[in-house]
Order: structure tokens, then C-alpha cells, then sequence
């Protein structure tokens, strides 16, 4: 034990701003990636009239049967071939993003599909408009619905964040990979890593089960 | 430089790899989890907090964590490993705590009135093993366990970073021989793609000739 306090004395600081660091980059990616989960969603209902769906089906389809690996690869060794040189953060991100946002659009979808449709019926017969509908009707039930889904999702985006290391993000895991070969220690490092990991994955939770306490009883 | 067939018979063997890796870790973590499930409703509280633990441990940290920390540690510990053991190990231990809520999961959705009934007929307690708490509980579990299977595959990616060599690092290194990004990249999605409609299509299959004859839901 006494090698770790040693090491937290050390090393202390920069496993903080590590952690710091995923966890900036696990919030922003997770906000966007809602938000662009709502938007595939919107956009599938929208076209679904004149048959559009589909599009929005592959992409899902797409994201959801690859590996996280490659979208961020893709944008990191690929975007700068067409001209757009972006820092590592950016472009990892944005793979959480695309990736993520499939996924939560199909939370959201089985959130939404869940409303009975005579709910929506009954909204017009009382004369709501299409935007007071969405807002006191669709959107809360919806969220009374996926916000333990979203909560997960979210846990597996903070987890992924660890990927970026293979695109030289200085996040834990690559703090942890930098400190085992300055210092010749074998997994103490990871062990660290690892248990901020369990830390932040504990916070996100909590937060999850505070929100839906919060919605389900408005 | 131009991807040619030959890169994409790499990205090809890569891709059996990766599926051999997935496969394997598949089938000794069912059996890992299906110990684990055991250990989830023993009576004595202590060796279910364990399970707690090991689920908590596994499904808290990034795979990509415990694939490094394995891979160092058994060189410390062990002496060197090849990196195909140390990501089949890791990948396994990650597939056996999913699996493990998977058939726990299962196991609680078994009706309240069915241990009754089984209770009430006076059946033994390997019988109500036998006879009602693993096939109900299969079959509950049969959706989400196909799930965790092409969890499994998409995983497997990850040990490309531990220097594996499967389909995310054939990929890699066509990439920096070739810089051909979006074509590699593409060939290497669509291999992913396949493998894991393949194994949910043959999931499906399975569940649909289960649905035949009596034993699985329709599914919505």
C-alpha cells in the first residue's frame, strides 16, 4: 500500500486532470449525443410518411453492429485527408457522438412508442397545439421512460471514452499507460485508473436515479 | 496507394480473428456466467456480495482498462503471455459478468405462482432446476443474450489495442501502409456488419424454431 500513497502523492494531480478530462469529454459527447439522438428520431417520424425511415434505419443499423474503434479512426485519420484538420478530442468526440446518438435514438424510440396513441387524440380534441402537445404530453412521458436507458448509455459512453487514448487523448486510461512507461510499474497505474473509472461510472448513476426520481414525480 | 484484393483477404482473415476471439470468449463465459448465476442466489449473503462485487468491477471499468491491466499484470505475475490469451481471458471475464445479469435477469422473470406450483407438486429441488427454472429462463434470456453476443464482437475490437491482431488492427495497419482510410474503413465496417447480423440472425433462427415449438415468446 505504501507504493500507492507514494504514487498519489506523485501522480496525484495529473490522474485528477485526467479524470478531469474524461469526464469533460464523457459529459459534452453524452449532452450532444442525446440531443442528436433526439434529432434521428424527430427526423425518422418526420419522413416516415413518404417512406424516409429507412435512411435513418441504416445509419442505426450501421453504427450499432461496428465498433466505436472505427468511426473514431475514421475521423481521425480520415478528415484530414479531405481537409479538415481537427485536435484528437474533437475527433473522438464526435465518434462517441454519431455512435451514441444511434443508440439513444432508439431509446428514445421505445420511449416513445410506449405513449398510447389515443393520448395524442385526446391532446387535439382539447385543443393543444402540435408544441404544447409535444411539451406537457409527449416529452415527459417519453423521458419517464428512457431516462434509466439514457442512464446506462450514458455509463457506456463514459466507458468508452477510454478509446481515445488509441488517438493520444491524455484521458485515465492514457495517463495510465504514460505513467507505466515512465516508471517502469506494471498495472499500478491501471488499478488507479480503474478505480476513478468505478468513481465517475458511480456519480453518473447516482445523477441518473436523482433525475428520474425527479421527472416521474412531476 | 490503392487497397488491393490482397488487403482485403487480410482484413478477411482479420475478421475470422476477431469472430474466433469473440466465439471463444462466448462460450466459456456462458459457462463462467452461468457459476456466477449460481452464486447470485446462494443463501449465504456473503457469496452473493461477492457477485455484486464482480459485476460491479467488471461492468464499472472500461475493457479497454482490463484488457491493459491483464496484459501487464500476467507479465508481471506469470511471465509473458501471448496477447491472444490475455485478450480471450479479458474478453471473457467481460462477457461473463453481462451474461451473468442476462440469466439472473431470467431467472427473476420466472413467475412468483410457477415456484408455487413446482413447490406445491413437491419437486425436488434439482427437479425445479431442471425441469422449470432452466428452460423458463432460457428462454426469458434468449433476446438479451443475443444482444451480449454481438456486444462480444464489437469488444473484441478493443484488444486490437493490446496488440492483437484482428480485423480493427489489420485494418490499422493497411491504413498506414495504404492511407486509403475511408475504403479500408468501410471494408472493415461492412466485415463487422456481417458478423453481427449473422449471429443475430442466427439467433433469431434459433429463438424462432424455440417459438415452434411452443418454448419462446413472439418477440415485438
Amino acid at each position: 500500500m505504501g507504493l500507492y500513497s507514494g504514487w498519489i502523492s506523485a501522480y496525484g494531480f495529473s490522474y485528477l486532470q485526467a479524470a478531469g478530462w474524461t469526464l469533460a469529454i464523457a459529459s459534452v459527447s453524452a449532452l450532444c449525443a442525446i440531443l442528436w439522438g433526439a434529432i434521428l428520431l424527430f427526423m425518422r417520424i418526420m419522413t416516415q410518411p413518404w417512406g424516409g425511415s429507412w435512411l435513418v434505419d441504416a445509419y442505426v443499423q450501421l453504427f450499432r453492429n461496428t465498433p466505436v474503434l472505427l468511426p473514431i479512426y475514421l475521423i481521425y485519420f480520415g478528415f484530414p485527408l479531405i481537409g479538415f484538420v481537427w485536435p484528437a478530442v474533437v475527433c473522438g468526440g464526435l465518434a462517441l457522438i454519431l455512435q451514441n446518438g444511434a443508440y439513444v435514438s432508439e431509446i428514445l424510440r421505445g420511449g416513445f412508442k410506449a405513449i398510447d396513441s389515443v393520448q395524442f387524440d385526446a391532446a387535439k380534441s382539447i385543443g393543444l397545439s402540435p408544441w404544447k402537445t409535444f411539451e406537457k404530453v409527449t416529452l415527459p412521458q417519453v423521458l419517464t421512460y428512457s431516462i434509466p436507458a439514457l442512464g446506462n448509455q450514458v455509463v457506456l459512453l463514459l466507458k468508452d471514452t477510454s478509446l481515445l487514448s488509441a488517438i493520444t487523448v491524455v484521458e485515465l486510461t492514457m495517463q495510465a499507460k504514460v505513467l507505466t512507461e515512465r516508471t517502469g510499474a506494471a498495472y499500478q497505474p491501471f488499478v488507479i485508473s480503474a478505480l476513478l473509472y468505478l468513481v465517475l461510472v458511480l456519480i453518473c448513476e447516482l445523477l441518473f436515479r436523482l433525475l428520474h426520481r425527479r421527472v416521474r414525480w412531476r | 496507394m490503392e487497397v488491393t484484393s490482397g488487403d482485403v483477404w487480410l482484413l478477411a482473415q482479420g475478421a475470422a480473428v476477431s469472430l474466433i476471439l469473440a466465439l471463444a470468449s462466448i462460450s466459456l463465459g456462458t459457462l463462467l456466467a452461468l457459476l456466477l448465476t449460481g452464486l447470485a442466489f446462494v443463501r449465504f449473503a456473503p457469496l452473493r456480495y461477492l457477485y455484486q462485487l464482480y459485476i460491479f468491477l467488471i461492468r464499472g471499468t472500461p475493457v479497454l482498462v482490463q484488457a491493459l491491466l491483464v496484459f501487464y499484470s500476467m507479465a508481471t505475475f506469470w511471465g509473458q503471455i501471448s496477447p491472444y490469451t490475455a485478450g480471450a481471458i479479458v474478453l471473457t471475464i467481460y462477457v461473463s459478468a453481462l451474461f451473468a445479469e442476462v440469466f439472473r435477469g431470467g431467472v427473476l422473470a420466472i413467475p412468483l405462482s410457477l415456484w408455487d406450483s413446482a413447490k406445491s407438486l413437491g419437486l425436488p429441488r434439482l427437479a425445479v432446476l431442471r425441469k422449470v427454472v432452466l428452460p423458463l429462463a432460457s428462454r426469458y434470456s434468449l433476446p438479451p443474450y443475443l444482444n451480449v453476443c454481438v456486444m462480444a464482437v464489437k469488444a473484441s475490437s478493443v484488444l486490437s489495442i493490446i496488440s492483437v491482431w484482428e480485423l480493427t488492427f489489420a485494418a490499422r495497419e493497411i491504413i498506414e501502409r495504404t492511407l486509403a482510410v475511408f475504403q479500408v474503413l468501410c471494408f472493415a465496417a461492412a466485415f463487422y456488419c456481417v458478423m453481427c447480423f449473422a449471429m443475430d440472425r442466427a439467433g433469431r433462427h434459433f429463438e424462432r424454431r424455440l417459438m415452434a415449438k411452443g418454448f419462446a415468446e413472439e418477440r415485438l
